[in-house]
């Protein structure tokens, strides 16, 4: 790990701590402190509303980890990713609204549990079946056959099949209670906040740890030159596969995670506008790190929240301000995305380290 | 049997709208490697542009032809404000620049013109059926797939036959060289992206006269990108024959499958034979074979 920089005199003398995950008592010391923010001060001292956004952050930024190990990783471009986001909230929809749960289970609030997972496995699954073609094709093709993906799955299966089953018409209604794990039942922002800090935390340590192990380095390799990488011995396809895997399965966990968040599941949710959204956040937060999706979505969400907060005093003189806010959103996107490719191409997460770095030295810089 | 024969034929003249786009998204890549994801955009701003100037009293034609003057502004503001600083980045940051783009430009439709189907009216086109030989279609199909060939065989005698083309030709075979020899880059790429904002402009124009126009007319547009990715990126016949190709594709599942499968089959369909053709020739028909050495 280059990102660390150790104490003056102290080396690392095995590989073990080399690949540490805490290697200096600092890091220790911050992250610990970093959950504790999380998991105590957040939810006990601010109000409903932050959680939900904070919520917001963390589902965009379940489903930009995925596209970061697709993109930033792997080097498969996609555009799809919503596909699989709501493959897995459908999937786990319908187990908890259908499937004929044992009374045990039900008693001890594991349908929803199982269902995320369930909807992972769906989500990866899916997702392999549309990046069967990265084996023979890449680049503008490869990003092609993501966007198959995306209209086909929701744009056609789901919106013209899944959403009739039980005759509900366009949307999936849930009702309050519904959504139980263990003994809690999620039904308010914080229960909501709490299970989204938990998946994000899992999947943060489950992808940081793919990262740093065989598959990692074999998935970078990939990314920096694919030919290279087969002459090293690396199973190219093999690979690929499990990357659009494990990516699904981030995507399916998250959807899972947004049935909790909303009270009827329609396809709606899961636009092509969705995808790009993704894909827009690595690229704002930084392409390559995990640091880079989540600071992306958090810069997204805040920022659009922002721009709705300062539209609306505004909007008693310009009332279309506030009519057509869904298109303000998107020029203000279209424009962020494109302002940073110019003009800062390495995205948030490098000023971040550039921030650490500045500071490691502080105040004796020289 | 009837019913096939009419089928296709609404097929291939949709198809040379579709044609004609496909070639403005060919040209852009084949002068400066952009692989441009804004199109079905700028085919919208076409439509609505057209309107607009149609609404105002303007009639068809010279509507059209505004349209393809206000393209030609708007493709150089794109071109030096947006990707002029992105020549020699990687393939990722360009697409992505265009993506970015289409947001922006969806936004501003969207803000502009606002959410509703708006139609020409008084209707461009008389409403009864022309009868030829032993196949009725509406003229609405007729006049756009003649207005679309004719526009397809003016852009491609530009490309071929003046200076400003060949000198755009030169370029996308080899760059370097073509600077060698004196020829603008600057210029060549703005007048890809002129070109490719005309004809997405006018296609938008006459796709938006068969359905009406709305949001769903950018939708339309992105159907150029299984056209161009069927013939080959880098082909231009390979562009014609794709959205020729795509047109009759999508009405065929429109009239054939739907029974099967109700529901947006047509909307689906490019797409999906896309990915499965790709399978097989993943370069599409006529696209360079790129050979990677490490």
């Amino acid at each position: 790990m280059s990102s660390v920089w150790m104490p003056c005199g102290d080396y690392h003398q095995s590989y073990a701590e080399d690949h540490g995950w805490w290697q200096t008592r600092f890091i220790k010391f911050k992250m610990l402190l970093l959950l504790a923010v999380i998991f105590v001060i957040i939810p006990q001292f601010l109000s409903g509303y932050v959680m939900s956004v904070a919520s917001m952050v963390g589902y965009t930024a379940m489903g930009a980890l995925g596209v970061q190990l697709l993109i930033g990783y792997t080097g498969l471009v996609t555009l799809g990713h919503a596909a699989f986001i709501a493959v897995g909230a459908y999937t786990s929809t319908l187990l908890v609204l259908q499937f004929p749960w044992p009374q045990w289970i039900m008693d001890a609030g594991l349908a929803y549990p199982i269902s995320v997972l369930v909807a992972g496995v769906f989500g990866g699954i899916w997702s392999v079946l549309f990046g069967l073609p990265s084996a023979k094709v890449k680049g503008f093709y490869l990003i092609l056959t993501t966007m198959a993906a995306q209209f086909i799955t929701v744009d056609f299966i789901l919106t013209q099949y899944v959403s009739r089953i039980g005759g509900r018409g366009q949307a999936f209604s849930l009702p309050p209670g519904t959504i139980k794990v263990g003994p809690w039942v999620i039904d308010s922002e914080r229960e909501v906040y709490y299970l989204m800090a938990v998946i994000l935390t899992l999947m943060v340590i489950v992808l940081a740890n793919l990262l740093r192990s065989r598959v990692g380095r074999a998935w970078v390799a990939i990314r920096d030159n694919d030919i290279a990488a087969e002459t090293l011995g690396i199973n190219i396809v093999w690979y690929k596969l499990l990357a659009f895997f494990v990516a699904g399965f981030f995507a399916g966990v998250a959807g899972g995670f947004w049935v909790s968040n909303t009270a009827a599941l329609s396809p709606e949710h899961f636009p092509w506008f969705w995808s790009l959204w993704l894909v827009g956040v690595i690229l704002i937060g930084g392409v390559g790190s995990i640091h880079g999706a989540i600071f992306g979505s958090f810069f997204m969400v805040v920022i659009m929240e922002l721009l709705q907060v300062g539209v609306i005093p505004l909007a008693d003189y310009f009332p279309k301000l506030l009519m057509s806010f869904a298109s303000l959103k998107e020029m203000a996107f279209g424009l962020a995305i494109c302002a940073f490719l110019i003009y800062e191409p390495n995205g948030l997460a490098y000023r971040w380290w550039q921030a650490k770095n500045y500071f490691n030295l502080w105040p004796f810089s020289y | 049997m009837e019913i096939f024969s009419m089928t296709l034929i609404t097929g291939i003249m949709v198809g040379g709208i579709y044609a004609l786009v496909a070639l403005g998204w060919v040209l852009i890549y084949k002068c400066s490697g952009v692989l441009n994801l804004a199109m079905g955009e700028l085919t919208l701003i076409g439509a609505y542009v057209t309107l607009s100037f149609y609404e105002a009293g303007i009639p068809f034609v010279p509507a059209v032809v505004l349209t393809l003057l206000v393209g030609v502004v708007l493709g150089v503001l794109t071109e030096r404000i947006f990707l002029d600083k992105l020549i020699g980045e990687p393939i990722l940051t360009v697409i992505m620049v265009t993506v970015g783009l289409s947001f922006f430009l969806k936004g501003l439709v969207g803000f502009v013109w606002g959410y509703d189907t708006r139609v020409f009216e008084p209707p461009v086109f008389s409403l009864s059926p022309i009868t030829i030989g032993f196949v009725k279609i509406s003229p609405v199909y007729l006049w756009s797939f003649i207005l679309a060939i004719v526009l397809l065989i003016i852009f491609v005698a530009f490309f071929k036959y003046t200076r400003w083309g060949l000198s755009m030709q030169a370029t996308a075979d080899d760059e370097t060289a073509a600077l060698s020899l004196g020829v603008s880059a600057r210029f060549v790429y703005a007048a890809a992206w002129a070109i490719a904002f005309m004809s997405a402009g006018v296609g938008g124009a006459l796709l938006g006269n068969i359905n009406g126009i709305n949001i769903s007319v950018g939708y339309l547009g992105l159907l150029v990108l299984p056209a161009v990715v069927l013939g080959g990126l880098n082909s231009i016949p390979g562009a014609i024959v794709g959205g020729i190709i795509i047109g009759v594709l999508q009405n065929l599942s429109g009239t054939y499958l739907d029974q099967y499968f109700p529901g947006g089959v047509k909307e689906i369909m490019p797409f999906a034979f896309m990915a499965v053709f790709l399978l097989f020739k993943p370069y599409g028909l006529w696209g360079w074979e790129r050979i990677e050495r490490v």
